[in-house]
């Protein structure tokens, strides 16, 4: 994976951190102005400062243990269930207890009814069992709050406190299930990107097999029928089927080379990452290398000196390394210029084929480019120009 | 005369090349070896010029055997590989081995191979260098690497730490980096593929 994609990826996973807490913290909030509404509408209609004590330490428990079970949401499987009982049991006995506490201090059956009913909407049901308790849920918070309508008579002051009460209690469980429901779907779209990018690349694999296949199938079959006339020439016509032999050698080679260059397509480094690991073969064959590299090199023509930085690496690695190195990529005005030089005990051992660095003129020439060879009595000079336009 | 011992384990790809290196007029295929232990059993008995190993190997691997004979006996390694991965070539020359070819070339290239690091030369074959430089960069720091290299046989987190003289929170720490960079679940993968790049 290349540094691009890895740096959208962790910025499309902080993204959805980032939503998940927006949507935890709406849920979160309702809660706790429910409570504090609550609390406030108990001082209101006059209670002592000990039921107004109790009843808001109660509910702050209460909108702790919502918190606890938000969190274990946010991990949740569609598979899993509402999970281990050990895991809830704890947050639904606290909501009990706010439900006990607050129902006494109140004496309003809405409160209940929310203490207990909010906490089982934040549970990881299956597939289609959360919209039907939330219906049934709405519907007994109506219900609980027609009955408190007809038993409790409210003073003037807190009616409309109560009222505000019970319209958030009864909105509530279906804000929480809306909240949660719009956090799935935003799971399962990410999933679902996760998946077409593996998707993408099976697909990509396969067409290489498929190219592979392709390849292989071709020249195994050439070289089964050459090889089959040179069996039959043996006895006939010696040379000619020496001939087949030499051909079928030569098909093989093909065959390795192009499945080679099949493997290679898909191979592209930075020229910065390419001298990083010359740099470090160059050591690990105990010469001393060190390089400098533009900080803008990634803008060099890649195709024409990647190719000129391994030969010139593979020509001092060859001829045995010697005790220094130096490697270098700059700009030079409008050009790119690459220098590789080492100590002169590499160059004395030389064979003298110059077919690399004819290799490197050829190329740096294509794109009008230049190559100056120094061969120095103490250290041996390469230095590759090209033009910065070519790509 | 150039004594030459080829250690190789597939045996159809051993008798080959030794026979064909045989038809040289100046090699002399002096041992066959199917794997690594009696590849530095047998160079350590009969000192050859020059031991043609496969890196591929049960036991000890191509790099592992040269690195135990530069230690052991006087003679010159080249390793020989069909997957040429870049940090093995890396190990390789680190530990001294004097040749690195792919497996595809022919026995005729090998053979010259052979004379020239007879000759004291180093070949490293352009194909095997090009590979290793158009590698991915590993991500990891030294010190991470480290620390999967501590832990690549299973050993727990406090194995780890003793094993690197480090706080077992700053192994965890350590890890948890190399599992986000490597975009890997457990300790056991990052291994797996640190090892299949070459990295450790």
């Amino acid at each position: 994976m290349d540094a691009g994609t890895a740096t959208s990826a962790r910025r499309l996973a902080r993204g959805i951190t980032a939503t998940w807490w927006y949507t935890a913290s709406a849920i979160v909030f309702l809660e706790l102005t429910l409570v504090l509404v609550t609390v406030a509408a108990l001082a209101q209609t006059g209670a002592g400062p000990w039921a107004i004590g109790i009843v808001l330490a109660a509910g702050l428990l209460w909108w702790g243990a919502t918190l606890v079970l938000l969190l274990q949401y946010r991990h949740r499987d569609d598979t899993a269930g509402t999970g281990p009982w050990r895991r809830i049991v704890l947050p639904l006995a606290i909501a009990v207890l706010y439900a006990v506490v607050g129902g006494v201090a109140t004496g309003l059956w809405v409160v209940v009814g929310l203490a207990i009913l909010q906490p089982l909407m934040l549970l990881n049901w299956p597939r289609g069992v959360r919209l039907r308790l939330v219906v049934a849920a709405t519907v007994v918070l109506i219900g609980l709050w027609i009955v408190d309508q007809r038993t409790v008579t409210f003073d003037s002051v807190g009616q409309s406190s109560w009222w505000v009460l019970a319209m958030f209690a009864i909105m509530l469980p279906s804000m929480s299930v809306l909240s949660l429901w719009w956090w799935d779907v935003l799971i399962t779209l990410d999933r679902a990107r996760a998946a077409e990018s593996r998707l993408g690349a099976t697909q990509e694999r396969l067409r290489v097999a498929t190219d592979v296949h392709d390849l292989q199938g071709h020249h195994l079959q050439v070289i089964a029928l050459q090889l089959e006339l040179a069996e039959r020439l043996m006895a006939k016509d010696s040379d000619a089927a020496l001939e087949q032999i030499r051909l079928a050698r030569t098909s093989v080679d093909e065959a390795r080379q192009g499945t080679r260059d099949l493997a290679l397509q898909f191979r592209s480094v930075p020229l910065r990452d390419e001298i990083a690991n010359a740099v470090d073969l160059l050591r690990a064959a105990g010469t001393s290398a060190e390089s400098s590299v533009d900080a803008a090199a990634d803008a060099a023509p890649a195709s024409v000196l990647g190719p000129v930085i391994r030969e010139t690496t593979t020509n001092v690695l060859r001829h045995g390394g010697g005790s220094w190195a130096r490697l270098s990529l700059t700009r030079a005005g409008d050009a790119w210029r690459y220098e590789i030089s080492n100590d002169a005990a590499a160059s004395t051992v030389e064979s003298g084929d110059g077919s690399g660095l004819d290799g490197i003129a050829r190329r740096a020439a294509e794109v009008g480019g230049t190559v100056e060879v120094d061969r120095g009595r103490s250290e041996f000079t390469v230095v590759v120009t090209v033009p910065e336009a070519t790509r | 005369m150039i004594r030459v011992l080829v250690a190789d384990d597939e045996a159809m790809i051993r008798s080959a090349i030794a026979a064909l290196l045989s038809l040289e007029d100046d090699i002399e295929v002096v041992a066959e070896c199917a794997n690594g232990l009696e590849a530095v059993d047998e160079a350590v008995r009969l000192t050859p010029d020059i031991c043609l190993l496969d890196l591929e190997m049960p036991g000890l691997d191509g790099v592992e055997v040269a690195e135990r004979l530069s230690r052991l006996v006087a003679t010159r390694c080249i390793v020989v590989t069909r997957h040429a991965r870049p940090g093995v070539l890396r190990r390789a020359l680190a530990s001294g081995v004097s040749g690195f070819l792919p497996k595809s070339r022919g026995a005729d290239e090998v053979a010259e191979v052979i004379r020239r690091v007879y000759a004291g030369a180093r070949y490293v074959d352009p194909e095997v260098a090009a590979d290793a430089l158009s590698d991915e960069r590993s991500p990891l720091t030294e010190r991470e690497l480290d620390v999967l290299r501590a832990g690549r046989r299973g050993e727990t987190t406090g194995q780890i730490a003793r094993a690197l003289s480090l706080a077992p929170g700053t192994v965890r720490n350590h890890v948890s980096t190399v599992l986000g960079k490597l975009h890997v679940a457990t300790r056991q993968q990052a291994v797996l593929l640190a090892e299949e790049r070459g990295w450790i």
